[in-house]
């Protein structure tokens, strides 16, 4: 439980921008989840850390069902960055450090064969 | 020339030579069709696509004491039972009952669990009759202990298929997958250089009685498809667009579930996908010429779903070669392409039923009669009431109002009209914005005074040429209550509200008695 407004200095104090994807607060505390860029990123983490909070970072990751793929093709012209490829062997691949989460591709796939994880 | 004789005597001899369609393009293309009509005996096609003119008639089994079935659901999937006693159809794209899972799991899925050998749940009711007394059961039925599981399907692979795009500002969800605003990406369906039709289009050998590849079993055509249509356009031979299809008819006993597959194209429905294979016996050399055509012969037209009609237009023509090359240009970008239907299982059907062939496993068949290649054109159907278009509906008088007109202004304009919309317009009659009776309370909660700062900007609108049905659709995709009417060069003509549309159907009912 920190009882400072962390969020605000961070900004004031570092080189930071973030976006808040997710916020669960209560009077008891509560669970963030947020997007930190910018040039003082790292040290912009570590304050948060050193005022209280925990901070653990998330891991996205977007899979594809090998047994549910039939390899049709249908999520790859909607992925906005390109992070779904047909292979030589017209394999469908989902390539994971491409992937930014948008789930175009899971809500989609007319066998539901996309999951992203955070 | 070779008969159907001969090339099954080769076949038994282990000396016929089969290739797939897309081994064939190469081997025309350097030995030329004569010589590759000596060598070749057989060229295997496949395509493994969406096919939701699929279903299959199942066959219970009587019970004791005995009921004749009038409804049916399959794992909540109903199935058509208004045959006999015992059999009833399942279609593919038939919906769960259950509203929760809707189109998540349909028919097709149904079919599939089937196959896979998984236990369905049977529900039926009747109303009883002296020698069918029992009036409802449930159980559980599979593969295993139907009487017949057969698979028939009235319209399976298409010769050709138009692709899609949307040039609408918003993304649609249709039967060819998720469509981006701003012909974002184009979506396509055929198998192309490897489609069975494609490689026989003038249908010399494929009729009723060619026995085919059909989901890992033997399967036979039964005859034309429904809505075969033999009058499209063609170029290097083969239609540009949607043209022949296939009736088809196989044993689910036999199949397996990898070439099957229940699925569901989101805010669609569900659909299944069939993997097809049809080997065209090489005959002469032009059939060996026809096997020889490639991706890059094969035009497509790409059209644009974001027109709801049934004629919708041609944005473009383009060509396999070129939406398999994963972007097409239109008016100078690049616009990604992805496929619909599976290359990958497409190949894997035609080089196992290459291996089949060689393996003297599968003999080719005779058709009994070919397919019609010529005078087949499938006729729309007229709706007899008369669609009612936007500019038709009486509306209210026009009233408007300007951005920078105040507040309290704005309120009195619309209680002494006694409207909930007001369209905001420049000088030019041009819509701006719209403000709804929510917004100015909205305003006074927040206390601002002037129009512009809580009208709508961004306003979904209806053309005075739509079909009113067509804007009813729109009133509940966005969740909104009325659209202003904007004339072709861009001006406010007035509004269409909800209550309109209600009234309207209300005077319909009447007319017609209901």
């Amino acid at each position: 439980m920190v009882n400072k407004a962390v969020i605000t200095d961070l900004i004031k104090n570092f080189d930071v921008s973030f976006n808040i994807l997710r916020a669960d607060i209560n009077p008891k505390g509560g669970k963030m989840l947020i997007e930190i860029n910018g040039s003082e990123a790292e040290k912009g983490i570590e304050y948060i850390e050193k005022a209280g909070i925990d901070v653990s970072p998330v891991k996205r990751v977007v899979k594809k069902d090998k047994d549910l793929c039939i390899d049709c093709g249908a999520c790859v012209s909607i992925c906005p960055v390109k992070a779904i490829v047909i292979e030589d062997d017209w394999t469908v691949d989902v390539n994971d450090t491409e992937c930014v989460g948008c789930k175009l591709c899971t809500y989609s796939c007319p066998t539901k064969a996309i999951k992203v994880v955070e | 020339m070779k008969t159907i004789e001969e090339i099954n005597q080769r076949i038994k001899d282990g000396d016929a030579v089969v290739v797939t369609a897309a081994e064939m393009t190469q081997i025309v293309k350097e030995n030329g069709a004569d010589k590759a009509a000596d060598e070749i005996d057989v060229v295997t096609t496949g395509t493994f696509g969406a096919m939701c003119s699929s279903g299959a008639f199942l066959n219970f089994g009587h019970t004791d004491p005995p009921i004749k079935m009038t409804k049916t659901y399959l794992n909540g999937v109903e199935a058509y039972s208004g045959i006999a006693a015992v059999d009833s159809y399942i279609g593919a794209t038939q919906p769960s009952r259950i509203p929760e899972i809707g189109i998540d799991y349909g028919g097709a899925h149904v079919i599939e669990d089937l196959i896979r050998g998984k236990d369905i749940e049977l529900i039926a009711s009747s109303y009883g009759t002296d020698c069918y007394p029992l009036t409802d059961l449930k159980t559980h039925v599979n593969i295993e202990n139907l009487n017949e599981a057969i698979m028939v399907n009235p319209r399976n692979c298409y010769q050709n298929y138009a692709a899609a795009i949307n040039t609408t500002d918003e993304i649609i969800y249709t039967y060819m997958g998720t469509l981006l605003p701003n012909m974002g990406n184009v979506s396509f369906s055929s198998a192309g250089v490897l489609s069975p039709l494609l490689n026989d289009p003038y249908f010399q050998t494929i009729g009723m009685g060619t026995k085919i590849f059909m989901c890992g079993a033997e399967g036979y055509v039964i005859g034309e498809g429904t809505q075969h249509n033999t009058e499209v356009q063609r170029k290097n031979g083969v239609p540009v667009n949607g043209a022949g299809t296939l009736m088809l008819k196989g044993d689910m006993k036999q199949m397996d579930p990898k070439y099957v597959r229940g699925a569901t194209m989101p805010k669609y429905g569900s659909t299944l996908y069939v993997g097809l294979g049809i080997p065209i016996p090489i005959i002469n050399s032009d059939i060996a010429q026809k096997t020889a055509i490639s991706d890059e012969d094969i035009v497509c037209q790409i059209m644009d779903y974001g027109t709801p009609k049934r004629s919708k237009p041609v944005v473009m023509e383009s060509n396999y070669k070129q939406l398999r090359s994963g972007s097409v240009e239109i008016n100078g970008v690049e616009i990604e392409t992805s496929p619909l239907s599976s290359y990958k299982k497409a190949l894997e059907i035609a080089l196992e039923l290459k291996s089949w062939i060689n393996k003297g496993d599968f003999l080719l068949s005779n058709p009994v009669k070919l397919l019609k290649s010529e005078g087949c054109s499938p006729r729309p159907l007229e709706i007899r009431r008369q669609t009612v278009l936007v500019n038709e509906i009486k509306s209210k008088p026009l009233i408007t109002a300007n951005p920078n007109d105040d507040i309290r202004d704005v309120a009195k304009k619309m209680v002494q009209n006694s409207i909930n919309h007001l369209p905001v317009v420049d000088a030019d009659q041009k819509l701006l914005g719209i403000v709804t009776s929510w917004d100015i309370a909205n305003a006074v909660a927040k206390g601002k005074t002037m129009l512009k700062d809580v009208m709508t900007k961004k306003v979904v609108i209806a053309r005075e040429d739509e079909p009113v049905d067509v804007i009813a659709r729109r009133i509940d995709k966005h969740e909104i209550s009325g659209l202003p009417i904007i004339s072709k060069n861009n001006r406010v003509m007035g509004m269409i509200t909800a209550e309109d549309i209600s009234r309207l159907m209300c005077a319909r009912n009447l007319k017609d008695g209901v």
